[in-house]
């Protein structure tokens, strides 16, 4: 958690996308930005990029208000996926609330994924957050793709660990709303009990996940 | 975050005023004014005017207000103010004006959370740098100290094994001297045997010459006729077999005195072989040493070896007395090792005016030349674990290094290893 101030009653949280580079990070930020109402949503902003290559982080941040009148700020960051910036994905990854891991579904990106869960998991470690405990949602992007790593193989790999995993292409809008969803789930389930969101705030989990999920409504 | 730590926290929240500067507010608020407003502010949510402009003639009423996001959240309103008649005309101002605070903002953001990783990222590749430094001197340090011991402790195991090395050399003399010593005791024993024995007869014969001398002084005493004398004592000549016993003595003394000379032969090879009455260096003639190596193994080779000599006369060299001896003695004993059931074994020595030659030739199956390099360094053996210390020739490489000489393996005429050992005499 970024902040939490009682007395200013406002909290602000923090979500990362992590993953391989060229996984799709950034679309699903983009994808998001345009799916959800404007209505509670910040602007998306774009640091810096070379030829598209994200180098330092996106940023969507999000606000409601609970019915108590506490201020919640979630912000939504990628970290840029490329090996070399590993200082930015550890300096983004610095006290996250919950982090989505878009993973690439070609089959030949196997390895940069396992490379990249493990960055991912040294890195937490680093900044002082606990793989197990942490919300982690794995989204499988780019399922658009002609050839893919299966479904079946895929789950048979994840579900065994109780991570839930989205199928995604993120470039079509496809899964990505929905990754959000679970996440925004389980770091209300994570925070709810030390926060009391429910009982102090008034703030049920369907009512947070659905702020921040609101799809704009067909034109 | 505190600012003493320097640390940075992706996502930290700002405020309005860390973000706007009021060169980029006050110039849009005084565009209103210039527009038509009477006053234009920018107030924050808990009331407080964060900027504001007004009019002279007084600020009017609120005609427009709109609320500024930061992230999406909602900050700030801005607030415009003027005559209610230009309502119309100042509402889409407001809007236009909250656009551009919107875009200023947005703007700033971007830049300060630019700047802001770029300085963390930039920090902290910098501390990194720093951390590996002080690993990468920490580690070579270590490396440093364990070459330095290392170095040390080479020397050390380098020391320990030239003890070593020269307490075997010294041990392969040792063990040489007793072979020879038992070979040499062999050789003493044999004549020493057949001399004990020729007394032991000799005692015998003593005997019965005295007990025939007896004979005659007992009877002498009785006054017999001569005749009677005559005969008795041929019956006691006969009984004492004397005739035999005169016949056989003096083979028998000459027989033990030539085993006493050989004897003593021997003894003195070895004493000229040991130089035990020598102190250092003195002239020595290598042929004769030659000579005397031949006299100590006599045991090994007499009746199984054949020794072919050819040795021309050579100047002395001057020496410790017992190097020669060890060369030739080693040389000899590895020849008779390797030659084979019937060794042959040619010695031969010349002299060119500068330097002695001396090669000792067997007719064993060679050195091959791939061992040539090796076979003068300590522990090196063509024999089975066991049968030899691989000493002999690193004794002998040794003497030789002594007599300042050099000594090298080629093969003999018609097979054979060819020991060639080469000596400048004292002239150079």
């Amino acid at each position: 958690m970024i902040e939490y101030s009682e007395k200013e009653r406002r909290m602000v949280l923090k979500l990362v996308y992590y993953g391989p580079a060229l996984s799709g990070k950034t679309t699903n930020l983009l994808q998001l930005h345009d799916l959800l109402t404007r209505q509670g949503r910040g602007e998306l902003m774009v640091l810096d990029t070379t030829g598209d290559r994200t180098i330092y982080f996106d940023l969507l941040p999000f606000f409601l208000t609970a019915p108590s009148g506490l201020k919640i700020k979630v912000k939504a960051y990628t970290v840029p996926g490329q090996v070399c910036h590993d200082a930015t994905r550890k300096a983004v990854l610095q006290r996250a609330d919950g982090v989505v891991f878009v993973a690439d579904s070609n089959p030949a990106e196997t390895q940069s994924n396992f490379a990249s869960f493990d960055n991912l998991e040294r890195n937490l470690e680093l900044v002082g957050l606990d793989i197990e405990n942490i919300p982690l949602v794995i989204q499988f992007n780019k399922r658009d793709l002609p050839q893919v790593i299966p479904e079946g193989e895929i789950r048979g790999t994840w579900d065994p660990t109780g991570i839930p995993v989205v199928m995604a292409s993120a470039l079509n809008g496809a899964g990505v709303a929905q990754t959000f969803g679970i996440l925004a789930g389980l770091v209300y389930d994570r925070i709810d009990a030390r926060y009391q969101l429910l009982q102090g705030h008034g703030l049920t989990r369907e009512q947070f996940v659905q702020q921040l999920t609101s799809l704009k409504e067909e034109p | 975050m505190s600012a003493e730590t320097l640390e940075f926290l992706v996502g930290e929240e700002k405020n309005l005023r860390e973000l706007l500067l009021d060169s980029d507010v006050l110039p849009l608020l005084k565009g209103a004014l210039q527009a038509g407003a009477g006053a234009a502010r920018v107030v924050a949510d808990d009331g407080e005017e964060l900027w504001g402009e007004s009019a002279e003639g007084g600020r009017g009423e609120l005609l427009a207000r709109h609320p500024i996001l930061l992230e999406g959240e909602p900050v700030a309103r801005l607030e415009l103010f003027g005559a209610q008649g230009d309502r119309e005309r100042l509402a889409p101002l407001a809007s236009l004006l909250c656009v551009a605070l919107d875009t200023v903002l947005r703007n700033n953001l971007k830049r300060v959370l630019t700047t802001e990783i770029h300085t963390s990222v930039v920090n902290s590749s910098h501390e990194e740098l720093l951390r590996m430094n002080a690993e990468l001197a920490g580690s070579e340090a270590r490396y440093r100290e364990l070459a330095e011991n290392l170095e040390v402790r080479v020397r050390e195991r380098g020391a320990e094994l030239k003890r070593a090395q020269a307490r075997l050399l010294q041990q392969e003399k040792m063990a040489a001297i007793g072979q020879l010593a038992a070979g040499v005791a062999h050789e003493i024993n044999n004549p020493l045997g057949f001399i004990t024995s020729n007394l032991h007869t000799l005692q015998k014969y003593m005997a019965r010459s005295c007990a025939m001398l007896q004979f005659y002084r007992e009877h002498l005493k009785l006054q017999q006729p001569l005749e009677n004398l005559i005969a008795d004592a041929e019956v006691k000549w006969r009984e004492l077999k004397l005739s035999q016993v005169l016949a056989d003595v003096g083979d028998l003394m000459a027989e033990s005195l030539a085993g006493a000379e050989r004897v003593s032969r021997i003894v003195a090879d070895l004493k000229g072989f040991s130089h035990v009455d020598e102190a250092g260096e003195s002239p020595v003639d290598l042929n004769q040493e030659l000579e005397r190596t031949l006299g100590v193994l006599s045991h090994l080779l007499s009746g199984r070896a054949e020794v072919v000599k050819e040795l021309q006369p050579l100047p002395p060299v001057t020496c410790q007395g017992q190097l020669p001896g060890q060369i030739f003695l080693n040389l000899v004993q590895n020849a008779l090792t390797h030659a084979g059931d019937s060794p042959r074994i040619t010695l031969s020595s010349c002299f060119d005016g500068e330097r002695i030659r001396i090669s000792i030739a067997d007719n064993g199956p060679g050195v091959p030349a791939a061992l040539r390099g090796q076979i003068f360094e300590p522990f090196f053996t063509t024999l089975p674990v066991g049968s030899g210390t691989g000493m002999g020739l690193a004794v002998v490489w040794e003497a030789v290094l002594r007599l300042k000489g050099t000594i090298a393996v080629a093969d003999a005429p018609g097979g054979g290893a060819d020991f060639i050992i080469t000596i400048p005499t004292g002239k150079e």
